[in-house]
């Protein structure tokens, strides 16, 4: 089944250990010449440690890499990259400032001999011959500063092109899409594939696997778990091989049912970051979905709720009772807690352990009379790790050091551990595995189950459906729509979310 | 398999504990050591309990500016102004002592010359969104320039020789200052670990927009971190004029270099969030062991301050290399 013909690429036996964990056993990988072959597992499944290798930031311990047959050894990044591996990762490596022909010819800017002047005039040319040969719209000329996220990568990926890469590692490169940028990326994608350009992608969202890949690689537990054609495998095949078991429910159910009483309402509530003023009412017990697409106004409003943002308009009222939220220090007295969107910027103290970064929040919980007890802060960061089965299970590591998935449950217990029964949920599951999702979507049915009111703003509209009892939808900053019950489906937010 | 896990990590806990301890502050214990060796070797007369002593003296007032400096670099910014800070509050003092006659009264009116040296650094960094290096090097030019304008460039002299205890006392043979540093030090061990204060500015300075949605008041504790550092600033000037039984308007003149390098031998992050007080009292007794080895040793004053500079960077390097 495998080709052995064409192949670009593969990598044989490949061992990886950090400290005494064994990252990468044995991992056999071949790519064959154009294809766009999918990287898939769980977090923590060895997939970045296996790009990792690739693309010379980690050493293997022992096996080989052949490139066109030939056995390499991959240095260092740079070396990795004049060896044709061009990576893109989730993290822009764009610079602001410069313009869209800067950025793409950065490190190897056609100079003159002289003085090594820059050559503007070529610069640019040579810039606009590349983005019309993949018939990018954009002016060379362009501020990075100036272009949205998705235009961003694909500068990003004509970037990695113009040093001759030739094989191109694109890891999750939708992250924070539209629907419209996503299309333009996977017809970029195609022409590609029509120039011989090998790709690896790695992405949660196996939708786009389907559409995109020719085949995929799964990795479980460090170990290959199967390679698969694209067109003779189904979802189900593809998740069984990644989990290792069947999922039972991606969306496990609920035992309880939303309350009568109000825990949070909003009217005609705005705050400086929102477009438009919004209304809603969240009860005990319910978990309600605010969706839209990227810029319809989920987080700004998230943001006011919490008191990041200062209102401008509008009232809150917690539990029946009027609120004056000005800071996130008020809403949380209120037994209001916020999980932001982007947890690394947002959530997570990344270098202090994970004890320090559950109990922050509610520093009085961890305290006797007054000075805080490290017995004390190691229980409740231990209890609620535990509760929220952060793996591993060692409170004193580094946030950094977790998964993904197990970092976004950090995040989580830092409110959990506190006296609250409402969450604002911001994207909490954005970037994390299927198996970890299940899981955060079996918590936040157990808070509410509990009594909790639960928010989600998100756009993975397949989640809110599957979570939500009631959907908010959102469009460029007001609220347009109101699903609940039968209407509550994954099709109908999308087309009312996209302008239906 | 889940069982292994457990049973197995009682041991792990504890080695992963002392690993974790020894990266942070053994590189350091060690370079002491060597240095103490090493200038034990050369001077017959450095390892002696009269010496060591003198030692503590000798760093005591650069401990503790260097304690007010480590609130500030943890919370991710910079104090430059802590040595003219030092010589203002030291006028002050000596201006309150002489016209008062009254210790309390003079030395409460010196530290709160430094807390308000803070505060307008504080407000003019969080509220005022100017770079803390900027502020802090303006403030470094206009407390030294009053203290200059304000005694018309000449020290005040001849204070009362019991206001000479703090700085030159001893009690039985322990120096006074070395007991109050060693008093400063407990207590921003204390603070720094034991208080939500003090985790809440180490959090700022390792994520401030997580702190923030963290529901920790982050400007006012950012401002409070300026705040601790003029007073501490303030207590070290009142210690260099208590040991002179005089006020120097250019006394502190470079110490902020001196505290800053201390601090970051120390193992702090210049960015922030990272740093203890334990690593910035051993950065700063490496410091002093080199000053006070290389002078009994008979170093020239001038080659002394190329191998201090050496000697941090290599310890800097050495630390980030493991």
């Amino acid at each position: 089944m495998i080709r052995v013909a064409g192949t670009v690429l593969k990598l044989e036996d490949i061992n990886k250990s950090f400290g005494g964990i064994h990252a990468l056993k044995n991992v056999q990988f071949e790519l064959s010449e154009g294809e766009v072959h999918a990287l898939l597992g769980e977090n923590g499944a060895g997939k970045s440690t296996l790009i990792k290798i690739l693309t010379g930031v980690h050493r293997m311990d022992s096996g080989k890499i052949l490139i066109h047959g030939k056995n390499v050894v991959i240095e260092d990044p740079v070396d990795a990259r004049q060896k044709g591996i061009g990576a893109i990762y989730q993290e822009l490596s764009l610079i602001d400032s410069l313009t869209v022909a800067e950025n793409i010819f950065l490190g190897h800017e056609p100079v003159g001999n002289f003085f090594g002047n820059l050559k503007k005039k070529e610069l640019t040319g040579r810039a606009l011959e590349y983005l019309n040969t993949f018939g990018i719209e954009i002016a060379p000329e362009t501020p990075v500063s100036d272009l949205g996220l998705g235009q961003k990568r694909i500068v990003e990926i004509v970037k990695a092109l113009s040093i001759n890469a030739n094989i191109l590692l694109l890891d999750e490169p939708t992250t924070g899409m539209s629907k419209a940028e996503i299309d333009t990326l996977f017809s970029i994608m195609d022409d590609l594939k029509s120039k011989k350009v090998t790709m690896i992608y790695i992405s949660h969202y196996l939708d786009e696997v389907f559409r995109v890949c020719d085949r995929a690689t799964v990795l479980r537990d460090g170990e290959n778990a199967g390679v698969f054609k694209i067109g003779e495998v189904d979802l189900k095949t593809l998740v069984r091989a990644m989990l290792g078991r069947t999922l039972k429910e991606e969306f496990p159910g609920r035992s309880g049912f939303p309350g009568r009483e109000t825990v949070l309402e909003a009217s005609e509530f705005r705050s400086e970051g929102m477009a438009a003023p919004v209304s809603f009412k969240l009860h005990r017990g319910e978990i309600l979905g605010i969706t839209g697409i990227i810029g319809s106004g989920k987080s700004e409003l998230a943001l006011g709720l919490f008191g990041v943002d200062r209102k401008v308009a509008g009232e809150i009222a917690v539990k029946e009772e009027r609120a004056a939220i000005t800071s996130p220090n008020d809403a949380k007295r209120r037994g209001i807690s916020f999980v932001p969107e982007d947890r690394k910027v947002q959530g997570l103290f990344l270098r202090l352990p994970v004890e320090h970064n559950i109990t922050i929040a509610n520093l009085a919980l961890s305290m006797k009379r007054g000075i805080i007890s490290y017995r004390k802060r190691f229980e409740i960061a231990r209890e609620t790790a535990e509760k929220l089965k952060v793996t591993p299970l060692d409170v004193k590591m580094p946030v950094q050091n977790l998964s993904g998935g197990n970092q976004q449950k950090v995040v989580i217990g830092k409110w959990l551990c506190g006296a609250t029964d409402i969450f604002i949920l911001d994207e909490p599951t954005r970037g994390i595995d299927i198996g970890a999702k299940t899981e955060i979507y079996s918590l936040i049915n157990s808070l509410a189950d509990n009594g909790a009111g639960i928010l989600i703003m998100s756009s993975e509209f397949r989640e809110m459906s599957g979570v939500c009892d009631r959907v908010l939808i959102m469009r460029k900053g007001s609220v347009v729509s109101e699903l609940a019950g039968e209407e509550l489906t994954t099709e109908k937010i999308l087309t009312v979310a996209l302008g239906g | 398999m889940d069982k292994k896990i457990e049973t197995g990590e009682r041991k792990t806990v504890n080695w992963v504990k002392i690993k974790r301890l020894l990266k942070g502050e053994l590189g350091l214990i060690l370079i002491l050591v060597a240095l103490l060796a090493v200038f034990s070797f050369l001077s017959p007369y450095f390892f002696t309990s009269k010496n060591l002593l003198n030692i503590t003296r000798q760093v005591s007032i650069t401990l503790i500016v260097a304690i007010g400096m480590t609130f500030v670099i943890l919370t991710g910014e910079i104090d430059l102004s802590v040595g003219s800070a030092a010589a203002l509050v030291g006028v002050t003092t000596a201006v309150v002592l002489k016209a008062s006659g009254q210790l309390e009264l003079a030395m409460i009116a010196g530290l709160l010359m430094g807390a308000g040296i803070g505060i307008v650094n504080g407000l003019l960094t969080v509220y005022g969104r100017v770079q803390s290096f900027i502020v802090t090097l303006a403030m470094l030019g206009v407390a030294r320039g009053a203290a200059l304008v304000w005694t018309g460039g000449k020290p005040i002299s001849k204070l009362p020789a019991d206001f000479g205890t703090m700085g030159a006392g001893y009690l039985g043979v322990v120096p006074v200052s070395s007991i109050i540093a060693a008093g400063i030090f407990v207590l921003a061990f204390f603070v720094l670990n034991r208080t939500k204060h003090g985790v809440y500015m180490k959090s700022i300075g390792a994520n401030r927009e997580a702190a923030r949605l963290s529901a920790i008041p982050v400007k006012r504790y950012r401002v409070l971190a300026f705040v601790i550092s003029g007073v501490m600033s303030g207590l070290g000037g009142i210690l260099i004029t208590s040991r002179l039984l005089s006020a120097q308007p250019t006394a502190g003149e470079g110490l902020e270099l001196n505290v800053i390098a201390a601090v970051i031998l120390g193992g702090a992050s210049l960015s922030g969030g990272i740093g203890t007080v334990l690593g910035t009292l051993l950065g700063t007794m490496v410091i002093g062991v080199i000053d006070n080895g290389m002078n009994l040793v008979g170093v020239s004053s001038f080659f002394q301050q190329i191998v201090k500079g050496v000697i941090i960077l290599v310890a800097v390097l050495a630390k980030r290399s493991d």
